[in-house]
């Protein structure tokens, strides 16, 4: 009896093993019924827009992923219900990582959020896949959104086949930060628009001493070597979608970003929060950071005291990756017509100039930029909008997040010096090109 | 008459087996619902190119498979999850029997002990794997701030590929003690005390009881905490997820089959292939639970 009990016990964990894991294969059967649902939605979704003049009370639901913004936005969302006393506005804030994963269940699910932001990296599949709500017609017949006033870039990510399916809500740059107290000790110049790779080169040098690096050069794309890649000539993806990590030029960028690992001028870095503790305790003297994390930095106090931030050096030109999010409405919203005004409002020169004001972000609005100059007085913030005549779009395609990931892993060995950097980055390029060609 | 019979006891056969069913009913659609239909789904997908969002799956027959034998990830996946099952199981199972042999004995403050070894099990993974990140941090980390003093240099436990399956093995051993130990503790009770008291006239040491006594009586408990806490390994994710990034150079040294499954299926929307590397996951649990089942024979004492 015993045994049995024993058993039946074994094979009902075994069981249990895969359930745990079929979070994914739970998805593809209930979800083909929402196959229909964009045909029937639109109809749907007709009489709750209508409904909305009785004057009964919608909540939107609006998701985010940087937990910095939600204060500021939602001051402008507190400013858009007190304007639209029928709509309510309840923010989300989920992490960078998780967003995604909740979104990927949201839309399979048919329960996206109303109003979302969208990035680079994974527009092609929701709008490919018809999860966003089309834009076109309601930007044609808006008087306060004209695309026009956002820089074209922007408004180019979000637009796939001809069909506008995000509004861009701001960019951002990365900009070179540097411990003002460590620059003075050294005796050394502060960083500027005239500085070039042997000006950082020379500058981490002397500032590396016993337990503080003179740079930070992390594994990361972003803010990190991208960056060099463009400052060099080079390139991380072609214009006919192939990979750039085996131009001669990106490989010269590359060895020149990772000897300051090898020369020991800046530890080896390979995870993003290892990146914050550094440069906010003090061990490293200078490192790249985006403009998203102002508010990190400006409420760190060793941050506000000692650091400043500059453009970032140049080599043949310079450059500054470049990206910038987008607002964007779920196919399916019950309430298109409320969603649709919140977006307007977001996006309008008033919103995009409350979102400059507040310090939330550097608004993609005309002009928006300057009043964001103002919002934070502790850091020289001017460089990350300086940065935008020269910056470039953050590389990316239909599989970007696949591809970013698999260059990681093929480049991490010539961070730790079990490969060379040419080797890496030509099975880089393998890597990359190899699921570039999952696209077609 | 004879007919009259048969159907009375029919009906009441009916009548226990319907009761039966429905004292059953709950496991049973449980079972069901959540796990023989997720895997049959799971198999169902793994032949399958996903499309995204759950929509126009493509049927590519074994091609994920091959690829999967072919992809020198998958099987670093595999040895890994095997060797952080071989760290984590034996050692764990060894230091909780010993752990419930002292807590079973007379000890004072017994539950305050008992308690103790098993907070780690209550406590959230996610929330008890942040407080070992920043144990094990390199720069700020208690570990390397204690070797300091006695003059170590400090030591990368996460981002070593040599050290980081072994760090993660220690706090997987940690957190499981205290379940296995309850079990135990459940078994031995049961072991009636005459066993003991026969021993002790005949003169027999406390190590002679363990061992004669003790361990095989304890077998039926001690095998299915081993097959379990085998099983439980094999599926070791959230620890390793906390711990590892994609972009850390150890990420080949300590990735396991359900994380890349999740990172197969979740990051890089791949349902298809994140399925199959599943399926060899329930395969390779079967087969070493199939093993088990059959070697119970030989060390097994039911009483």
């Amino acid at each position: 009896m015993k045994k049995q009990l024993t058993a039946a016990l074994t094979l009902g964990l075994i069981a249990s093993s895969l359930a745990a894991c079929s979070g994914g294969g739970n998805a593809t059967p209930s979800a083909s019924p929402a196959d229909s649902t964009p045909a029937t939605q639109t109809e749907a979704t007709a009489t709750p827009g209508n409904d909305s003049g009785s004057g009964e009370k919608v909540t939107l639901t609006y998701a985010i992923w940087d937990s910095n913004q939600e204060k500021g936005l939602r001051t402008i969302a507190d400013e858009f219900e007190a304007a639209n006393s029928d709509i309510k506005i309840n923010i989300e804030v989920t992490g960078w990582s998780e967003y995604w994963t909740m979104l990927e269940a949201g839309a399979t699910g048919g329960s996206l959020p109303d109003v979302f932001w969208m990035h680079s990296n994974e527009i092609y599949r929701y709008a490919s896949n018809g999860m966003l709500l089309d834009l076109n017609d309601k930007i044609a017949a808006s008087q306060a959104v004209k695309l026009e006033n956002f820089p074209e870039g922007l408004n180019q990510i979000y637009n796939f086949e001809g069909k506008q399916y995000a509004v861009p809500k701001d960019f951002d740059t990365i900009g070179l930060w540097y411990n003002k107290t460590m620059f003075d000790d050294a005796g050394l110049k502060y960083p500027d628009e005239s500085w070039t790779w042997d000006d950082l080169h020379s500058a981490a040098k002397a500032l590396t001493k016993d337990d503080v690096y003179g740079v930070l050069a992390p594994m990361h794309n972003q803010e990190g070597y991208y960056n060099f890649v463009y400052q060099n000539g080079g390139t991380i993806i072609t214009d006919d979608k192939r990979s750039g990590y085996d131009d001669p030029k990106t490989i010269e960028a590359l060895e020149f970003y990772i000897n300051l690992v090898k020369e020991g001028l800046s530890p080896a870095v390979f995870d993003d929060a290892g990146r914050g503790e550094l440069i906010k305790n003090g061990k490293v003297a200078m490192g790249f950071f985006g403009s998203w994390n102002l508010s990190g930095f400006t409420e760190n106090e060793y941050m506000a005291k000692n650091f400043d931030v500059a453009v970032l050096p140049k080599k043949e030109k310079q450059a500054s990756i470049y990206n910038g999010l987008g607002h964007a409405i779920a196919h399916n919203t019950k309430y298109p017509e409320q969603a649709w005004k919140f977006v307007e409002y977001l996006s309008s020169k008033e919103g995009q100039e409350r979102q400059a004001e507040l310090g939330v972000a550097i608004s993609a609005y005309k002009g928006a930029a300057d009043l964001w100059l103002n919002s934070n007085k502790t850091f020289n913030i001017k460089a990350f909008v300086d940065m935008v005549d020269y910056g470039v779009i953050r590389p990316y395609s239909n599989t970007t997040a696949t591809w970013e990931d698999k260059a990681y892993e093929a480049l991490a060995p010539a961070f730790t010096g079990k490969a060379t950097v040419e080797e890496a980055a030509k099975n880089a390029a393998k890597v990359m090109n190899e699921s570039l060609a999952q696209e077609k | 008459m004879n007919r009259l019979a048969a159907k009375r006891i029919s009906r009441q056969t009916w009548g226990e087996w319907s009761w039966g069913w429905f004292l059953i009913a709950p496991t049973i659609i449980g079972l069901v619902v959540l796990n023989i239909i997720p895997i049959i789904q799971t198999a169902f997908l793994s032949l399958h190119k996903s499309g995204d969002f759950g929509r126009g799956n493509i049927y590519v027959g074994f091609d994920n498979y091959v690829k999967m034998f072919q992809d020198a990830q998958v099987w670093h996946a595999v040895g890994n999850t095997l060797l952080y099952a071989l760290l984590v199981v034996p050692t764990s199972i060894a230091l909780s029997l010993v752990v419930a042999v002292f807590l079973n004995g007379k000890i004072r403050g017994k539950s305050i002990y008992r308690t103790i070894y098993f907070i780690p099990m209550v406590a959230a993974p996610a929330a008890v794997t942040m407080v070992w990140r920043w144990l094990y941090n390199e720069h700020f980390g208690l570990i390397n701030y204690v070797l300091s003093r006695i003059g170590i240099n400090a030591v990368d436990w996460v981002g070593n590929p040599k050290l980081s399956l072994f760090s993660i093995a220690i706090i997987g051993i940690w957190s499981v003690i205290g379940y296995n130990m309850v079990l135990l503790l459940a078994g031995l009770q049961e072991i009636p005390k005459d066993y003991y008291e026969a021993s002790d006239i005949d003169g027999a040491s406390k190590m002679r009881q363990f061992f004669m006594i003790t361990l095989p009586l304890l077998s039926p408990t001690l095998f299915f905490v081993i097959v379990t806490s085998l099983i439980q390994a094999m599926q070791v994710f959230d620890v390793i997820y906390m711990m590892i990034d994609v972009m850390s150079p150890a990420y080949n040294n300590t990735v396991s089959l359900v994380y890349l499954f999740y990172n197969n299926s979740f990051k890089y929307s791949n349902k298809g292939y994140g399925s199959a590397i599943v399926m060899l996951l329930l395969l390779i649990i079967m087969v070493i639970t199939f093993i088990q089942m059959r070697a119970q024979k030989k060390w097994v004492n039911y009483m």
